[in-house]
């Protein structure tokens, strides 16, 4: 008993890869928080991955074979994202992994595909270090550093006279952590003085305390990184605490959910934009479309950001299909393959043109700054683009 | 049988670190102290362990077994010592006022681990070396630790210590006068807990492969306290059956899709109304047992 229990162990441990053809539809797996805290954005990468699911199998699918998404809930921790990884490799034997939602679970569960040796795209995971975790691993969202610097500059722009910069972040949130410190680093180069950081909670809703702190040293400008509510609640106090100067908002302020945030208050918001919905483009014309037609408003980033993760899958998939039927590869020969082939190609998303570099993360060409109009009633805006 | 591995090999191992942390929530309950502090000891566990790995053992290859150990000693000993020290002054506190000390304890615990740098704050510490090729490797250690902590607890139940912490959780007063040293088994149950909240987060943080400030936090404190209260918390089995049934069952109802955590949560509910006593109900176990007691008294 004791043997037979230790061989099949041994057995496990070499992981032993029986060979399988492809099966059709083509599986392709999307692993995001459907449920917990991070539902919230995502449900809005859900969304993004079915309208892409519908528009590309519209269209003939992979050249005539259709593919068919799997969704595994990955909850907010790590080890559900692990357990939906697992699930999504060994039992939906998908050839490609859309997912984590957030980079916490993406550190953690990614390297479960690296051993597997399958595809994976992070749909939303922008901190420092993802592409590193593994030869499998890549993503569609462009990292922190680099959208943030435009929106200094589009402020500078607005305003030569700014001098004193104040700036606040979530302290609790992975992404703003990380944001805060590029716009730093921005001020800084750009010659600005910074007064002061203050530091809050995505949860929190009383922000006098830091308000009075930056007011204090008289800034000309204000950075701020968070989420949609505790941002747009800071936004608000700010303003009615008397400040009068520009406000830079972060990436995680790119969501039409600050709207009834801040309501009026938010107008004047410069947005740095790693996908904007009035961005040119046929194909985010017809993406924008079909989410407006449903949703009545307009696609938010993780939206965008999870439709161009298959857009790249499946454009990769096109073209390995030309080389040879779909459905004469084995399986792991086809996750490899794939991932060779995602990696060179080069891809006209709702983002802008999108390739990778040698270091598999993306190189996203186009990055936008918008700045929040909101209507005279207070209750609905837009962003409009800043050049 | 081979595919069931690979797929479930995860959760099984996260079955049992569940099982373990439900016992180090379980240990302070013994002896009456209602403590939503084992994931703050798990926090510090799995950070030791972390940092450890990544800025102080560097090696290649597979990690070697003997510095997991080490790891995991290292944060045992620092959560008991952390444990004496907050537990000295907190288990002057009983009831929901101990709770509320302890949940502070947890919080604080989280907002330094998100303004240090070593801690990696928000985005927390990754890449942590692996000493096994896969996930199910870690039965080896986890299964005989799960065992070697069950029959701990099960022979502290028996024993004089176990027996003063069961007269302390039914009235602390009357275990006084009795000579029972009311802080110090207090500290010990508190200490004990906490020890074991540390191990098992310096095995999660390899486990997981990350370790971050949303690891240790009131949500996990919670969700441990349930697997004490749904499994049972008049014996050791109650916490090591809640726990692997807790986290099996999101797992086992993922079919469902969006309906699994409706059926997990209703599942939860009629287990706490039917089941009050928990799913390992001494009494069912114990009826054979207490029979020649009796006849001693």
């Amino acid at each position: 008993m004791r043997e037979k229990a230790l061989s099949i162990l041994v057995l496990v441990m070499l992981g032993t890869v029986s060979a399988q053809k492809v099966t059709i539809p083509i599986p392709i797996g999307v692993s995001v928080a459907q449920t917990s805290n991070v539902a919230l954005l995502g449900r809005e990468q859900v969304i993004g991955a079915q309208i892409a699911e519908q528009f590309f199998n519209s269209q003939g699918g992979i050249n005539g074979t259709p593919f068919k998404l799997y969704f595994e809930d990955t909850s907010g921790d790590e080890a559900g994202a692990i357990n939906a990884f697992q699930t999504q490799i060994n039992r939906n034997k998908v050839v490609a992994i859309i997912g984590p939602t957030l980079s916490q679970q993406a550190f953690a569960a990614d390297k479960i595909a690296v051993e597997a040796k399958v595809p994976v795209i992070g749909p939303s995971n922008t901190a420092k270090g993802i592409p590193q975790i593994g030869d499998f691993v890549t993503r569609v969202s462009a990292p922190v550093a680099i959208v943030a610097p435009y929106a200094v500059k589009a402020a500078l722009k607005l305003d030569p006279n700014i001098k004193k910069v104040a700036v606040m972040y979530a302290q609790n949130d992975a992404f703003s952590t990380s944001e805060t410190g590029t716009f730093q680093d921005t001020v800084k180069a750009q010659g600005l003085e910074i007064t002061t950081v203050q530091k809050f909670q995505t949860t929190d809703t009383d922000f006098t305390t830091q308000v009075t702190a930056a007011l204090g040293t008289k800034p000309d400008l204000i950075i701020i990184s968070g989420l949609a509510a505790d941002g747009g609640n800071l936004v608000k106090q700010l303003r009615l605490a008397g400040f009068k100067g520009l406000l830079i908002g972060g990436n995680g302020l790119n969501t039409a959910n600050v709207f009834p945030v801040c309501q009026q208050y938010c107008d004047g918001v410069i947005i740095a934009q790693a996908y904007s919905p009035t961005a040119p483009g046929s194909l985010n014309a017809a993406f924008r479309t079909v989410y407006k037609n449903t949703y009545k408003r307009e696609p938010s980033q993780f939206t965008a950001q999870a439709f161009a993760g298959v857009q790249v899958v499946v454009t990769a998939l096109r073209a390995l299909d030309k080389q040879k039927k779909l459905d004469q590869w084995d399986l792991p020969e086809l996750r490899v393959a794939l991932m060779k082939q995602i990696l060179s190609g080069r891809y006209n998303t709702p983002l802008g043109p999108i390739s990778f570099g040698p270091d598999r993360d993306i190189i996203q060409e186009s990055n936008y700054v918008a700045q929040i109009k909101m209507d005279a009633d207070g209750k609905n805006g837009k962003f409009e683009f800043l050049k | 049988m081979e595919a069931f591995f690979q797929t479930y090999g995860f959760l099984l191992v996260y079955m049992c670190l569940q099982a373990l942390l439900g016992l180090s929530t379980y240990l302070p309950l013994m002896a009456g102290q209602l403590s939503l502090a084992s994931s703050g000891f798990y926090a510090i566990g799995g950070y030791v362990a972390a940092i450890l790995s990544t800025q102080v053992f560097h090696t290649s290859g597979a990690y070697p077994i003997g510095y997991l150990l080490l790891e995991t000693l290292l944060a045992g000993l620092l959560s008991g010592v952390v444990a004496v020290v907050v537990g000295i002054p907190a288990l002057r506190l009983r009831g929901i006022y101990l709770a509320l000390a302890t949940i502070a304890m947890v919080e604080i615990l989280r907002v330094v681990s998100l303004n240090l740098s070593i801690t990696g704050g928000a985005v927390g510490i990754f890449g942590i070396a692996q000493p096994f090729s896969s996930p199910l490797g870690y039965m080896w250690l986890v299964g005989p630790l799960l065992l070697l902590v069950m029959f701990f607890a099960y022979r502290l139940e028996g024993s004089r210590i176990g027996r003063a912490f069961i007269a302390l959780r039914e009235d602390e007063l009357a275990a006084d006068a009795m000579g029972i040293n009311p802080t110090y088994h207090k500290v010990l149950a508190f200490a004990l807990g906490a020890m074991l909240a540390g191990v098992v987060g310096a095995i999660s943080a390899h486990f997981l492969n990350t370790w971050n400030a949303r690891q240790g936090t009131f949500d996990v404190s919670i969700a441990v306290l349930a697997y004490v209260l749904i499994g049972g918390s008049r014996s050791f089995a109650g916490p090591v059956l809640g726990g692997m049934v807790l986290t099996a069952l999101p797992e086992v109802l993922r079919p469902l899709k969006d309906l699994r955590f409706i059926v997990d949560g209703l599942l939860l509910m009629l287990a706490a109304i039917y089941l009050p006593q928990g799913l390992a109900n001494p009494n069912w176990l114990a009826r054979r047992k207490t029979a020649p007691v009796r006849e001693k008294t």
